[in-house]
């Protein structure tokens, strides 16, 4: 089973000196947070903002050798969590044949915002993620922390 | 002005490292033709000069970097990176294309030089620079920095 997600903010984490994408389903019940690094979490707000770079970034390269060969992004899941690293795969439909290929999220989740492809979680990833733990750090976290990531 | 890159204008470079500018917060990709005779630097991002300094180090990262990726596209997609080539520069912004060859027909995507080189590395794809743009590199700007530039820094960086 997956779960349909959309992006819902990024944050900057001061302890982790990090950024979190926080991932949410549909209904609003579940939440995904994963923490990525500066330069994956400005690519994905230049996404989340649609602001066009005077020169493409990496993730739109990504987009444009995708498009370049007419190959489609279909979906892309995160798959699984171990050891606090996040899976994912990138479901891409080339010549009538259907690739599925590894990658960090952060990756998979920046394409998905620039191709409009959906991002799903697997019922597992969301099952593993500690949700007491996640309430405990989100309490430590100030007002102030929130929407200071930089776009 | 002949426009056209035919291999005739184009020169042959190699990645000769990636240094810290302790000047700004940037990182210079240092490249060199064949005979050493020119030098091409190429001011890129933190995260560009990592991406570029881990394929020259031949580092695998537990997890795909994102020219990682890229090349993994390839790869499945059966697509070859034949080539990239550093095309222009305007206002101290270089321009590259990465060529793709797909299907026996080859098309130009258009890139910084920063992922350019970093995915060329990652495919063992040569890299390129036309003649036009190697004579207009630098100039003042790069004496007066590499001045500045303390020769330390070289040994520290260099690979």
């Amino acid at each position: 089973m997956i779960t349909q997600m959309k992006v819902r903010g990024l944050m900057f984490d001061p302890y982790n000196n990090a950024y979190i994408v926080i991932l949410r389903d549909e209904e609003r019940s579940d939440m995904l947070p994963i923490w990525v690094g500066k330069s994956e979490a400005s690519s994905i707000s230049f996404a989340l903002e649609a602001i066009a770079t005077p020169r493409p970034m990496t993730h739109d390269l990504m987009k444009s050798v995708l498009d370049t060969v007419d190959a489609k992004v279909i979906s892309v899941v995160v798959t699984d969590m171990k050891d606090n690293t996040y899976y994912s795969k990138i479901h891409l439909m080339y010549e009538d044949s259907e690739y599925s290929i590894d990658s960090r999220p952060s990756d998979a989740i920046a394409l998905a915002l620039r191709t409009n492809a959906p991002i799903f979680a697997s019922e597992e990833v969301i099952r593993k993620q500690a949700s007491e733990e996640l309430d405990q750090w989100l309490e430590n976290l100030k007002p102030e922390d929130f929407g200071k990531y930089e776009s | 002005m002949e426009q056209t890159h035919e291999s005739a204008d184009l020169i042959r470079l190699k990645v000769h490292g990636v240094l810290a500018d302790p000047n700004t917060e940037t990182q210079i990709v240092i490249l060199r033709d064949e005979n050493n005779a020119d030098i091409l630097p190429i001011w890129v991002g933190t995260a560009e000069g990592n991406a570029i300094r881990l394929a020259l180090e031949g580092i695998v990262t537990p997890r795909p970097m994102s020219h990682d990726l890229i090349r993994s596209f390839a790869e499945h997609l059966n697509i070859k990176v034949s080539r990239v080539v550093v095309t222009d520069v305007k206002n101290n912004t270089y321009y590259a294309s990465i060529h793709l060859v797909s299907e026996e027909s080859e098309r130009l995507v258009d890139s910084r030089p920063s992922d350019a080189i970093a995915l060329a590395l990652r495919t063992h794809s040569p890299i390129y620079v036309t003649a036009d743009v190697l004579k207009q590199r630098g100039g003042g700007n790069l004496d007066a920095w590499l001045e500045k530039l303390d020769t330390k820094n070289f040994g520290k960086y260099e690979v």
